[in-house]
């Protein structure tokens, strides 16, 4: 019972947090402040990778739950980084133009 | 339909704005809705799977968040390289 109540939670708020996201980026003007928001799904990831781990830790697809949102945790950070430069340097070659 | 199944097809119908996003930007700019669009995709694969119980499903979501990452990361490379 306690742990259905723990899994809707984290799924709940899982999906909240990536539909947030994925207005944020619609919806925000400048590609950093996009790139903000962006960076905000690893919460939303980890919401709910941990709701699929609530329900059925010992299993195949929680394995694969644990490996994928593992991945996107580690590699979330790295991606918004490699982003934020690609952009500045973009603008900083397009303002010598 | 399940309830995981319900919170997959949020997640489906969530990424259409983030499509308007990416096909209306300009190439540097847009990779933002490209780079959320996969994460995106990615957990509706996982609550698929979940709400199937269909591995594949799981191992797709696995696939797409690698090959997601590294795709992303040789396009920034691209736009670095070619900023000149």
């Amino acid at each position: 019972m306690l742990r259905d109540v723990v899994m809707w939670l984290l799924a709940g708020a899982g999906v909240a947090l990536q539909v947030l996201v994925c207005l944020g980026v619609t919806l925000m003007r400048d590609a950093l402040d996009r790139l903000h928001y962006a960076s905000a799904s690893t919460l939303g990831v980890a919401c709910l990778c941990g709701a699929v781990l609530v329900r059925d830790p010992a299993s195949l697809i929680g394995l694969k739950t644990l490996l994928t949102g593992a991945f996107l945790l580690l590699t979330g950070p790295v991606l918004v980084h490699a982003t934020a430069r690609a952009i500045h340097l973009h603008r900083e070659a397009e303002a010598r133009r | 339909m399940n309830g995981w199944l319900w919170a997959a097809a949020v997640l489906v119908v969530a990424l259409a704005p983030l499509l308007w996003v990416t096909v209306r930007l300009p190439a540097p700019e847009g990779v933002v809705a490209v780079e959320a669009a996969g994460v995106d995709a990615t957990m509706a694969l996982l609550l698929v799977a979940r709400g199937t119980d269909r591995e594949p499903f799981a191992d797709l979501a696995l696939v797409l968040a690698v090959v997601s990452f590294v795709g992303a990361i040789a396009y920034l490379r691209f736009v670095e390289v070619l900023r000149d």
